[in-house]
């Protein structure tokens, strides 16, 4: 007898004209149900006027012919359990972590203990060359318990808390090292309290430390790797035409001098780099003039310029500052600086750099357009191939690489782009404020280092750090290579030049780029 | 008796002898000859006055009144009959006296021109006493001035006669009274006869008068005068619009006056009174967009017809809202879903470079992020947080769903905000709601019946799955998911008035051994089912917890909530309330004062009443020194200053008034009073942008006192409210970084972001709709129980309680015209959308917009417009352009020929 025909409603979808025997158990219904929808029986809730259907008893809500009754629930059983991995959130930290969040990724802050912003700026900005940390890990411990090896220690201790992140924290450790090592640090004013100290003359002795401890496994220094600029001086003197010095070198900054007519970085380093010298002449049996300039004979991956702004003025017997603009550029280029053979050398991986460079620009030109399979192709496998380094030195893990992928290897361009500056605010050396300012390896960010102090900055305000002005100034440019992929065959000479100077550096260097495409850099 | 001269062509008569004058006026010094000899003719008429023959005098009068009915006065000068007869005003009073009672002819025509020349003088009565001993002459013929003078003066003798003796004969009075009304009624003054009979107390002589032509200006004045009455004589206003409507067959009309009165008999009886089927369905838009729950099976406004009732349950059940509110969006292209940066639009703030996606997710932030997203998508069914398929990412497990990245209360708000997504769509909603049924976090099962109850909310799906999906958890033992169950069957029922969760919640309302914050919950639903019907059991019950809870328990945040519950009970019942009230005053001196001002206020919620705000307003102006810890006795205090906004939200120039107030409260109140004020601005001025207000409350938003500001900010979202307003988005934007570093300030920034850009800008949640006459009851209980926790911001809303934000769904309606046609579909026809123009009482025929765009529908309404068709083809059912307006084709139209 009691047979009625229902329509079923189960989400956007309905059934319509089911017949549903009233003297079975709603069970029989529902796997009916089960039967149209897919809905698993324990799944399912049947809903009438207000009730929800049990499974053994049709209730006081027995359905008329003829009504419509809601049926809910999911055919494909989805399981919404928190997740294992639960996130954590800012709310749960220790207040003083919540504080410095936003700029936790970037490191932490260097408390000030006393005019003590020089070594600060300096080590924030040593702190951005990603080699020279890892070199320090590797080796900075065994660096031994004299005073260089204290120093170098207390640098490696410093750079991992660094890394860290978070709040800032006074660094009594590296002071204390440094102060140990080289007492020049320590002079005191008048009053008893520390003396403003020069950035340059910081770094200069803190890379002489780290040189001294820090060597890689076949004996040379991390440092020269990562910053010796081999030259090349050839002087010559117009008395006596036949007779030419030579004098090879290993230096580690390139000096800016500023004179009344330099405009530009490119023009201070040019000036520096030009050298007047007498000599005696052996053809001539006196001492005569011989000017030349010193030429580039290796790059290294990072570059170190250092603007001449403080001289000693003799009349007033105190460290003057030249205010000038000397403007620079967020990429430098060492190329008219460099000996004809390197320049051959660089001329490959240039033409290689532009090219990448151009198809770049035409990629995005083409996925303006419409992204399309076409467009993204070229740049995948040039990530597939950078990721593919072809390292020189450590054999076995470069076996394995570059026999799957089509051979190609870094080398140098001559390009640098800027990753670090340390400015100088104030009008003489004694006295004012070092900062500094570092493009993030990780993201790109530029982030000015003010002490305890971290602010998110843009490139333009990086670039108005040229001088001129009351504003801080540039005092220290640190530049970091730009590498192009060449073909392993173009790089066999130039590995034999430049590469093994940039191999270690790359090494390092991969993890941080692998993700740039075809052009390593920016 | 001379017959009374057709008013119009004597209208322009008077026009042009009123430039005459004018112009006579400015060579006043030297008469003209003319005029020389009507002074001259009527100096001799007064002497001739004192003649001792009847027959002489008698002369005398009627030239004396030919010469004065001839003239007639313009709005500057006084007419020159007048003129000369002034300074011989007291003579003929004189003479009146003197004049032989056996004169009787005689002296009531004098009565008449001393009458008349009382019209010019500043005097106390003398028309109406002249006019009393005066001939029982049509008063017409004296023209329209006259009648005017003469009201005012009936309406002042009556006040004094009934002050002096409340028994007092006015029978005189009424005799002339009933010959002004049918003047008045017949010559467009249909104003002044509602204004002479409101004063003499006999409203009901008027409906007589009430014809075809004249009841559309009568009812308008009656509908609109009703805000400035006081308290029996408003409902009797509308009681009187009510049957004229009802007796012109203007059901649409009597309908929204009956849900003005709040009376459920009228409702029906109009419903059952209005046979036409598509007529009756229109009443069922209007029903369904008030929130009006109505029997239709059976009872008074039972439908025979099973096909018609089907039809009709389906609109009043708004089943279709959500097919509506697509269309309109479509329409307008905005379907695409938004994310909560497309609100933030952080990229436009300034001087605050990005920081990047931080390492570590906030939960405030991702909280925050939850409730922009739910505005922004209210109703949409779409949106990039929570309906996006978890299924993929987490069996992946690289992707964390959303709901997952909200913490503890958030979850449950995450999970809630699935309602408010798929806001009205049942169907579509609840499959994508059930999962979460079965999760183990509680917070989410919680948030999951929220949700259900979110998607319901003014919606009456027939399967009625709420009730049986939510019912089995409001026993549940985690307090998290009975606080779900129960406020989602709030919002589910909100209006209803359904039987089956009284008896549900009742029993938890009084249950002293839950925790207060379930019965408060429980009383807030309650609120919100039964709203505005004062349900006695109900009340008892939430005056029972709030009797036998303990000292400590009421001064939390909670018992706050169960004297709201009380408060949305009695919304706008007026007098209803008063035994409750007196109730509330014995309670504990913890809650009773906050009781009974929240009580009082709601009961009176849009009703204008001056007695009310002005009690208010001296509860505000109290200096109140609290003790320390015992801030329950200044509590009271805020909701005063709401309910001076609720009191005054009615009707513009009430609004304007209450603005002032509460500016002068800003300035002199105490702390708590200036921190209740930003949130009572919210509230008058809901979804309505207006400029000088946003500046206050921008000023606001930057006020020393935190909590100042913090409603301040909310008080903008209100204020926005679904507007989508560029300005006020700006400002808020400006906020967002001045208040970086304040998570609790920023989380109420980034709130009223999301409840600017509600709805994308479709929504509304104002409970004022169909031109502002109607306020609903489910709406305004709706934005109470959002408004009334921000009172204790720091412990509800910026606390763990923010969903009760989720109330804002029972508020939530598309601000949209939508015209269909008679089988229900979308029509687009052209209309004109402009600036509401007040015509109460104007002249004429005015124009009902200005300043219009012609568009097509469907199209938004924003606050103060007013729309009209702009084609003859169709004719609207409903009077008002609002909401769902169906359309039939007109019988008469003629399509115009091309070119012409």
């Amino acid at each position: 007898m009691a047979t009625v025909k229902l329509n079923v409603k189960w989400g956007k979808e309905s059934f319509s004209d089911i017949e549903v025997d009233l003297s079975q158990s709603p069970l029989v219904f529902k796997a009916q149900l089960f039967a149209l929808t897919g809905v698993p029986v324990d799944r399912q809730k049947v809903l009438l006027k207000g009730t929800q259907l049990k499974d053994d008893d049709w209730g006081k809500a027995a359905p008329k012919d003829g009504m419509t009754v809601m049926l809910m629930g999911s055919a494909e059983a989805v399981p919404v359990d928190a997740p294992k991995n639960a996130p954590k959130f800012v709310e749960d930290l220790p207040e003083q972590e919540q504080e410095h969040l936003d700029t936790k990724r970037f490191g932490a802050g260097l408390e000030n203990l006393g005019n003590t912003c020089y070594m600060n700026s300096t080590l924030q900005c040593m702190f951005a060359v990603q080699p020279l940390r890892e070199a320090l890990y590797k080796r900075g411990a065994a660096a031994g318990s004299d005073p260089t090896g204290k120093l170098v220690t207390a640098t490696a201790e410093l750079f991992r808390d660094l890394e860290g992140g978070g709040a800032p924290f006074p660094p009594y450790g590296f002071l204390m090292a440094l102060r140990a090592k080289f007492p020049q640090f320590a002079q005191q004013g008048r009053d008893g309290e520390y003396a403003q100290q020069d950035a340059e003359e910081c770094w200069t002795n803190v890379m002489f430390a780290l040189k001294e401890k820090v060597k890689d496994t076949d004996g040379t220094p991390a440092v020269d790797k990562l910053f010796g600029i081999r030259t090349h001086l050839a002087l010559k003197s117009e008395e006596s035409p036949g007779e030419e010095f030579t004098e090879d070198g290993l230096a580690f900054t390139l000096k800016v001098n500023i004179e009344d007519k330099t405009a530009h970085v490119n023009e201070g380093v040019a000036v520096g780099l030009r050298e007047e010298r007498e000599r005696t002449s052996t053809a001539l049996g006196r001492t005569a003039l011989f000017k030349g300039a010193t030429v580039l004979t290796a790059l290294p991956p990072y570059l170190t310029l250092q603007m001449m702004r403080f001289f000693f003025r003799r009349d007033n017997q105190q460290k003057a500052k030249i205010l000038k603009k000397i403007p620079f550029s967020l990429e430098f280029d060492a190329y008219e600086f460099c000996s004809d053979a390197l320049k051959k050398q660089l001329e490959g991986p240039r033409q290689a750099y532009k090219e990448a460079q151009d198809a770049a620009v035409e990629a995005k030109k083409l996925a303006k357009k419409g992204p399309g399979p076409q467009a993204e192709a070229p740049a995948a496998e040039a990530a597939a191939a950078s990721g593919a380094d072809v390292d020189m030195k450590d054999a076995v893990a470069g076996a394995g690489a570059s026999t799957s992928a089509p051979a190609t290897t870094k080398a140098m361009t001559g390009k640098y782009e800027l990753v670090g500056v340390v400015t100088h605010k104030g009008r003489t050396a004694d006295s004012g404020h070092y900062v500094a300012w570092v493009k993030q390896p990780s993201d790109g960010t530029w982030v000015c280092f003010d002490d305890e102090k971290l602010t998110v900055r843009s490139e333009e305000e990086v670039l108005q750090l040229s001088g001129g002005g009351d504003w801080h100034m540039a005092y220290l440019l640190l530049y970091r290579a730009i590498y192009a992929d060449v073909p392993v065959a173009a790089e066999e000479p130039a590995a034999a030049a430049a590469g093994k100077e940039g191999a270690a550096a790359m090494e390092a260097e991969a993890p941080a780029s692998a993700g740039a495409g075809g052009v390593v850099g920016p | 008796m001379v017959a009374p001269s057709d008013p119009k062509p004597a209208g322009k008569d008077e026009e042009k002898k009123g430039a005459k004058g004018k112009k006579d006026e400015e060579k006043e010094p030297e008469l003209s000859e003319e005029d020389l000899a009507l002074k001259n003719n009527l100096d001799m008429m007064v002497e001739r006055l004192s003649d001792p023959d009847p027959g002489v005098v008698k002369l005398a009068l009627t030239s004396m009144i030919a010469e004065i009915r001839s003239a007639t006065a313009s709005m500057t000068s006084v007419p020159k009959p007048l003129k000369f007869l002034r300074p011989h005003y007291d003579a003929l009073k004189a003479r009146f006296d003197t004049m032989p009672a056996a004169q009787s002819e005689n002296r009531a025509c004098l009565a008449d021109v001393i009458s008349i020349l009382a019209t010019t003088k500043e005097l106390t009565r003398e028309v109406l006493k002249y006019r009393l001993a005066g001939s029982p002459s049509d008063l017409g013929i004296w023209g329209h001035e006259y009648i005017r003078h003469l009201s005012g003066e009936i309406a002042e003798e009556f006040r004094v006669r009934r002050e002096a003796d409340s028994s007092a004969s006015v029978d005189d009075l009424m005799t002339l009274v009933k010959q002004i009304v049918p003047y008045h009624m017949t010559h467009n003054a249909e104003p002044e006869a509602v204004d002479l009979l409101l004063e003499v107390e006999s409203l009901d002589m008027l409906e007589a008068h009430v014809d075809a032509k004249n009841f559309g200006r009568t009812c308008l004045y009656l509908t609109s005068c009703c805000a400035y009455l006081p308290e029996p004589d408003d409902a009797a206003v509308l009681r009187l619009a009510l049957r004229i409507y009802r007796a012109q067959g203007k059901h649409h009309d009597a309908q929204r006056v009956a849900l003005r009165l709040n009376s459920r008999e009228d409702v029906e009886s109009v419903f059952a009174g209005c046979e036409e089927p598509l007529a009756k369905k229109q009443l069922c838009y209007l029903l369904a967009r008030h929130g009006f729950a109505l029997n239709l099976e059976e009872g008074p406004a039972a439908v025979e017809d099973d096909d018609l009732r089907e039809s009709l349950r389906e609109i009043i059940s708004n089943s279709k809202l959500s097919e509506h509110y697509l269309t309109l969006a479509r329409d307008l292209d905005v379907v695409e879903a938004k994310t909560p940066e497309d609100v933030y639009k952080t990229h436009l703030t300034e001087g605050r470079a990005p920081a990047g996606a931080a390492a570590v997710d906030s939960a405030r932030a991702n909280l925050a992020a939850t409730f922009v997203n739910a505005f922004v998508n209210a109703g949409f069914g779409q949106d990039k947080l929570v309906t996006v398929s978890g299924g993929d990412a987490a069996s992946s497990g690289e992707s964390v769903h959303w709901i997952f990245k909200n913490k503890d209360h958030g979850k449950m708000s995450a999970t809630a905000s699935l309602g408010l997504v798929t806001l009205w769509d049942v169907e579509g909603g609840l499959p994508q709601i059930d999962k979460y049924l079965y999760s183990s976090d509680n917070y989410v099962v919680a948030g999951a019946l929220l949700a259900i109850g979110v998607v319901n909310a003014c919606v009456q799906n027939e399967n009625d799955p709420a009730f049986a999906l939510i019912s089995d958890y409001v026993s549940n033992a985690d307090v998290n998911i009975r606080t779900g169950a129960i406020l989602g069957l709030g919002l589910a029922y909100a209006g209803t008035g359904r039987e089956e969760v009284c008896e549900l919640l009742s029993p938890l309302v009084v249950d002293t051994e839950v925790a207060i914050e379930v019965s408060a919950f429980a009383a807030l639903a309650l609120g919100l089912v039964f709203v505005s019907t004062g349900r006695e059991d109900v009340v008892m019950s939430i005056l029972q917890a709030l009797m036998t809870r303990s000292d400590v328990e009421l001064a939390t945040p909670y018992a706050k909530l169960l004297c709201l519950a009380l408060g949305q009970l009695f919304l706008g019942r007026q007098e209803l309330a008063e035994a409750t009230v007196e109730v509330a005053r014995t309670l504990s001196d913890r809650i009773s004062q906050f009781a009974v001002v929240t009580l009082d206020s709601c009961a009176y919620a849009g009703t204008g009443n001056v007695l009310k705000i002005q009690g208010l307003l001296a509860m505000c102006g109290e200096h109140i020194t609290a003790e320390e810890g015992a801030t329950h006795q200044t509590a009271h205090q805020g909701a005063a200053v709401l309910g001076l906004a609720l009191i005054a939200m009615a009707e513009p120039l009430g609004g304007q008034m209450a603005g002032r107030l509460l500016e002068h409260l800003l300035q002199y109140g105490d702390p708590v009073v200036r921190r209740a004020v930003p949130l009572a601005i919210g509230l008058l001025h809901t979804g309505n942008p207006d400029v000088l207000v946003m500046d206050t409350l921008s000023r606001l938003s930057h006020d020393q006192d935190a909590e100042t500001a913090h409603n301040a900010i909310v008080g903008l979202g209100f204020l926005g409210a679904g507007t989508n307003n560029a300005r006020l988005a700006g400002l808020l934007r400006g906020l967002a970084s001045y208040y970086y570093k304040e998570p609790t300030a920023l989380f109420l920034v980034r709130l009223s972001q999301g409840l600017v850009h509600m709805g994308k800008g479709l929504l509304t949640i104002n409970p004022y709709h169909t031109d502002r006459q109607l306020c609903s009851g489910v709406a305004l209980a709706g934005v109470l129980s959002v408004l009334f926790p921000c009172l204790d911001l720091k412990a509800t809303i910026g606390g763990k309680h923010h969903y009760l934000l989720f109330a804002l769904a029972a508020a939530a309606k598309p601000r949209m015209l939508l015209t269909l046609d008679p089988e229900g579909r979308p029509l687009p026809i052209a209309c004109r959308v402009g600036t509401a123009v007040d015509v109460v009482a104007q002249a004429g025929r005015p124009k009902t917009i200005t300043g219009f765009q012609t568009h097509t529908t469907p199209v938004l309404l924003g606050a103060g417009e007013r729309a009209e068709l702009a084609t003859e083809e169709w004719l609207p059912l409903s009077p008002v352009l609002e909401g769902v307006v169906l359309c039939s084709k007109n019988p008469d139209y003629v399509e115009m020929e091309e070119g012409k």
